[in-house]
C-alpha cells in the first residue's frame, strides 16, 4: 500500500469521527501546549541569562578580592570555601599597588575599585537610599553599560552622574531623554573631625555626639542607564554611577559596610574588591593563576556561569516532566480513541483483510490514523503553547514594569522547539498506537465478516 | 496441473475451544478442473461455509492440503495468504460486506489499492469492471443506496478487479429475492462461460445451482456425501 493512500485513508477515516477525532487531537494539543511552554519557559530564562552575560562582557570579566574578606559569600552565591593560598604568597591588601599590579597583568583590559558609597538620591523633592558605585569614565563608555538616554561622562574628573532609568521611576520621571542636563543631588556621611577633640570625645564615643556629617554633592547628569533584568554577582550594579575624581572629592567613609572594618588590617583597609575586565575570556585562567599568586582572591563569572548552566539542565528538566504528565494523559486517550474505533469497524477490517490487506496494511492504517492524530496535536499544541506563553509575557511584563523592571522575553521559541515538538507528539502518538495497531492486525477476517 | 487447478486432499478443520470440539471438515478431498463452475451444496453445518474460507485463504486447515493453479495454499505464511487472497482468488459472499463509508467505486477500487495500484489506475479499472456487471452509472452510489442485487454486483466487481482466475462465492443469493438470485447466478454463469473463470459457489438452492452450474459437490456433516457431474 502507497503511503500517500495511507496517508489519504486516515484522514479520510478520522474526518468520518469528527468530533472524537477532535477530542482526542485536542487532548495531544493540551499536552503539547503545557510541554511547550514549560520548556519555552527554561530556555529563554537561559537565554536572557547567557544574552545579558554575553552582551555584558561578563565571560571577561574577574573580580578580585582579599583573601581573607570573610564576608566573600556576598559576591559568591555558591559559597566555596576559599581555596588555600599557594605556598609562599603572604595574604595581600587590596590597595592601589595590587591594583596596579593586576593591571599590568598581559591580557588585562581594565582594573578598577568597587567602590560604593551609601548615600541619599535627591531628586524632584524625593530621596532615596542608594549604594553610589564608583565607575571609571573609561568603564561607562564600555558594553559593560547600557544607555537608554544620553552616554557615558567623558572625564574622571567631570562633575557628573549616570543614574538607572528604574531609579527614575522611582523619582516618577517617565521620559528619560527630557533629564539630560538637570542637576541631582548625593548626598554622602564623612567624618566630623570637629567633633572629636577632647572635649566632645567621652560624647562621641558613648553615641551622643557621632562624629559623622553629612554633605551635599550636586551633579549633572549626563547618561541614563538601561537596569539590569538580572541581578547577580556582576562587576556594575547600582543605580547611581559617578566618577573616581567625584568621589575623591566628596566627604564619605572609607567604607560602605560597617564589617568591612573587620577587613583592616594594621589599619589598612584596602577595597573591598577589584574588578577586572579582560581584553578576551581566553586570558581568564591565566590571569586567575597570576592574582592567586599575589595572595588574592579571584572570582570568575564564567565560572559561575558553568553552575547556572547545570542549574538550567535541571529546571528544563524538571518543568519538561510536568509537560510530561499532560502528554502520557493524551496518549491514553489516543489508546482508548484506537481501541474504539477497532471495536466500531471489525467488520471492516475483516473485509479488507478478505480483499487482500496483509497484517501490515491493517497495522500501518491504524499506525498512520494514529501519527495524523499526533501530528495534528503538535501542530496546535506548539501553536498553543505559544500562544499562551505570549499572554503570560505580556501579563507579567505588563505589572513588573509598574515596579520598574525593564522588559523580559521570559519564553523562548527556537524552529527546533517548534519542530521538536510535533515530532515528539506524532513520536508519542506512534508509540500510542502500537497495542490498537497490533490488535487490528490480528484481527480474524472469518470471525469478522461472520460479525453480522 | 493445468487443468486441474484446484486439488483438495484429506483436508480437515477442528474448530475447538475450551469446552467443545467441532470437526467443521473431515478429510475431505475433491479436484476439480479449470474453467468449472462448482456448486457446494448441503444443510446449514455442513461445512460449506468452511471449504470455501479455507479455499480462499481467509482460514488455514487443521490438516489435509489444498492447491490452488498449482500453489499449496495449506503451507502459505499469513503475508503469503494476504498475497493470494488480493490477487489469486475473488471472494463474495451472502451479506456482500461492502465497506459502508466508501462508494460503489472505491469499493471496487480497494483491493487495488492494498496491491499498490496508484489512484488514477485504480480509477480507471475499478470503472471498467463495474461497466462489466452493469453498474457503469452508478459508481458514485454508496452501498445504502444501492440494492441488495446491485450491491451484489459491486461485490463481483470487486472480486475481479485484480483479475484472478478463481472466484469463491459463500451464499451469494441469500440475501436476495428469487429474480434477482437468478441474475446474479446468470452473471457468475457467463463469467465462468465468457472469461473462462473458475467459479466455485456454495449456496442451499440446488434447483438454482443444477440449472447453471456444470459440477455439484454435496456436503453433509463435513463430509462429502456426493459428486455429481451436470453438465
Amino acid at each position: 500500500m502507497r503511503v500517500r493512500d495511507h496517508i489519504g485513508l486516515s484522514f479520510a477515516n478520522l474526518w468520518k469521527r469528527k468530533l472524537r477525532t477532535c477530542l482526542t487531537a485536542f487532548g495531544v494539543t493540551i499536552g503539547i501546549g503545557a510541554l511547550v511552554s514549560m520548556v519555552s519557559f527554561g530556555k529563554g530564562m537561559q537565554k536572557n541569562v547567557t544574552e545579558s552575560f554575553r552582551s555584558l562582557d561578563l565571560f571577561n570579566s574577574l573580580t578580585v578580592f582579599s583573601e581573607d574578606f570573610f564576608t566573600g559569600e556576598r559576591f559568591d552565591p555558591d559559597r566555596r570555601p576559599a581555596q588555600p593560598l599557594p605556598s609562599g604568597a603572604s595574604r595581600a591588601v587590596l590597595d592601589d599597588a595590587a591594583l596596579e599590579k593586576i593591571a599590568a597583568l598581559k591580557g588585562v583590559d581594565t582594573v578598577f575599585p568597587d567602590v560604593r558609597i551609601p548615600a541619599i538620591v535627591r531628586f524632584n523633592g524625593k530621596d532615596e537610599f542608594r549604594l553610589v558605585q564608583v565607575i571609571p569614565a573609561k568603564v561607562t563608555s564600555s558594553r559593560m553599560l547600557r544607555f537608554s538616554a544620553g552616554k557615558g561622562y567623558a572625564s574622571d574628573e567631570e562633575d557628573s552622574l549616570i543614574i538607572s532609568d528604574s531609579l527614575l521611576r522611582q523619582f516618577g520621571v517617565q521620559e528619560p531623554q527630557a533629564l539630560l542636563g538637570k542637576k541631582m543631588v548625593i548626598s554622602s556621611i564623612g567624618f566630623d573631625f570637629s567633633r572629636l577633640n577632647p572635649a566632645n570625645l567621652t560624647a562621641a564615643l558613648g553615641g551622643e555626639r557621632l562624629p559623622f556629617t553629612t554633605e551635599d554633592t550636586e551633579l549633572t547628569i549626563v547618561g541614563v542607564a538601561e537596569s539590569q533584568a538580572f541581578a547577580g554577582p556582576i562587576p556594575i550594579q547600582s543605580d547611581v554611577f559617578i566618577p573616581p575624581g567625584v568621589s575623591k572629592r566628596m566627604k564619605k567613609l572609607p567604607f560602605s559596610n560597617i564589617w568591612d572594618l573587620f577587613r583592616a588590617r594594621e589599619g589598612r583597609l584596602g577595597y573591598s574588591a577589584i574588578n577586572v575586565r579582560l581584553s578576551s575570556p581566553a586570558f581568564v585562567e591565566p590571569v586567575k593563576k597570576e592574582v592567586a599568586g599575589m595572595g588574592l582572591r579571584v572570582f570568575a563569572l564564567a565560572d559561575q556561569f558553568k553552575e547556572v548552566q547545570k542549574g538550567f539542565l535541571i529546571l528544563n528538566m524538571v518543568l519538561a516532566a510536568v509537560g510530561m504528565i499532560a502528554i502520557v494523559v493524551a496518549s491514553l486517550g489516543i489508546v482508548n480513541t484506537m481501541v474504539m474505533s477497532i471495536l466500531e469497524r471489525y467488520s471492516e477490517i475483516g473485509i479488507m483483510k478478505a480483499v487482500g490487506a496483509s497484517d501490515r496494511d491493517v497495522r500501518r492504517i491504524f499506525f498512520f490514523e494514529s501519527s495524523v492524530i499526533g501530528f495534528i496535536g503538535g501542530v496546535f499544541g506548539f501553536a498553543l503553547g505559544w500562544a499562551v506563553s505570549g499572554v503570560i509575557n505580556r501579563v507579567v511584563n505588563y505589572f513588573l514594569a509598574k515596579q520598574g523592571v525593564p522588559y523580559i522575553a521570559y519564553f523562548s521559541f527556537p524552529v527546533w522547539l517548534a519542530l521538536g515538538a510535533i515530532a515528539f507528539s506524532v513520536a508519542v502518538s506512534l508509540a500510542a498506537g502500537v497495542y490498537p495497531a497490533m490488535r487490528a492486525a490480528r484481527v480474524d477476517p472469518v470471525r469478522a465478516l461472520r460479525h453480522d | 496441473m493445468g487443468n486441474v487447478p484446484i486439488l483438495i486432499s484429506n483436508l480437515s478443520k477442528v474448530y475447538s475451544t475450551a469446552k467443545v470440539r467441532v470437526a467443521a471438515l473431515q478429510d475431505v478431498s475433491l479436484s476439480l478442473e479449470e474453467g468449472v463452475f462448482a456448486a457446494v451444496t448441503g444443510a446449514s453445518g455442513s461445512g460449506k461455509s468452511t471449504l470455501l474460507n479455507l479455499l480462499g485463504g481467509l482460514d488455514t486447515p487443521t490438516s489435509g492440503t489444498i492447491e490452488v493453479r498449482g500453489r499449496k495454499i495449506s503451507e502459505m505464511s499469513r503475508e503469503e495468504l494476504a498475497l493470494y487472497r488480493r490477487s489469486g482468488v475473488g471472494m463474495i459472499f451472502q451479506s456482500f460486506n461492502l465497506i459502508p463509508g466508501f462508494n460503489a467505486l472505491e469499493n471496487v477500487a480497494l483491493p487495488l489499492m492494498f496491491a499498490g495500484v496508484a489512484k488514477r489506475e485504480r480509477r480507471n479499472r475499478a470503472g471498467e469492471v463495474l461497466a462489466q456487471v452493469g453498474l457503469g452509472a452508478r459508481i458514485a452510489h454508496r452501498p445504502s443506496e444501492l440494492s441488495g442485487g446491485e450491491q451484489q454486483r459491486v461485490a463481483i466487481a470487486r472480486a475481479l478487479v485484480n483479475r484472478p482466475r478463481v472466484l469463491l462465492a459463500d451464499e451469494p443469493t441469500g440475501n436476495l429475492d428469487s429474480r434477482t438470485s437468478r441474475e446474479i447466478v446468470t452473471l457468475l454463469a457467463e463469467l465462468n462461460r465468457d472469461q473462462g473463470l473458475t467459479v466455485v459457489m456454495v449456496t442451499h438452492e440446488e434447483s438454482l445451482a443444477r440449472e447453471f452450474a456444470g459440477r455439484g459437490v454435496r456436503l453433509s456433516d463435513g463430509k462429502v456425501q456426493a459428486e455429481e457431474r451436470w453438465r
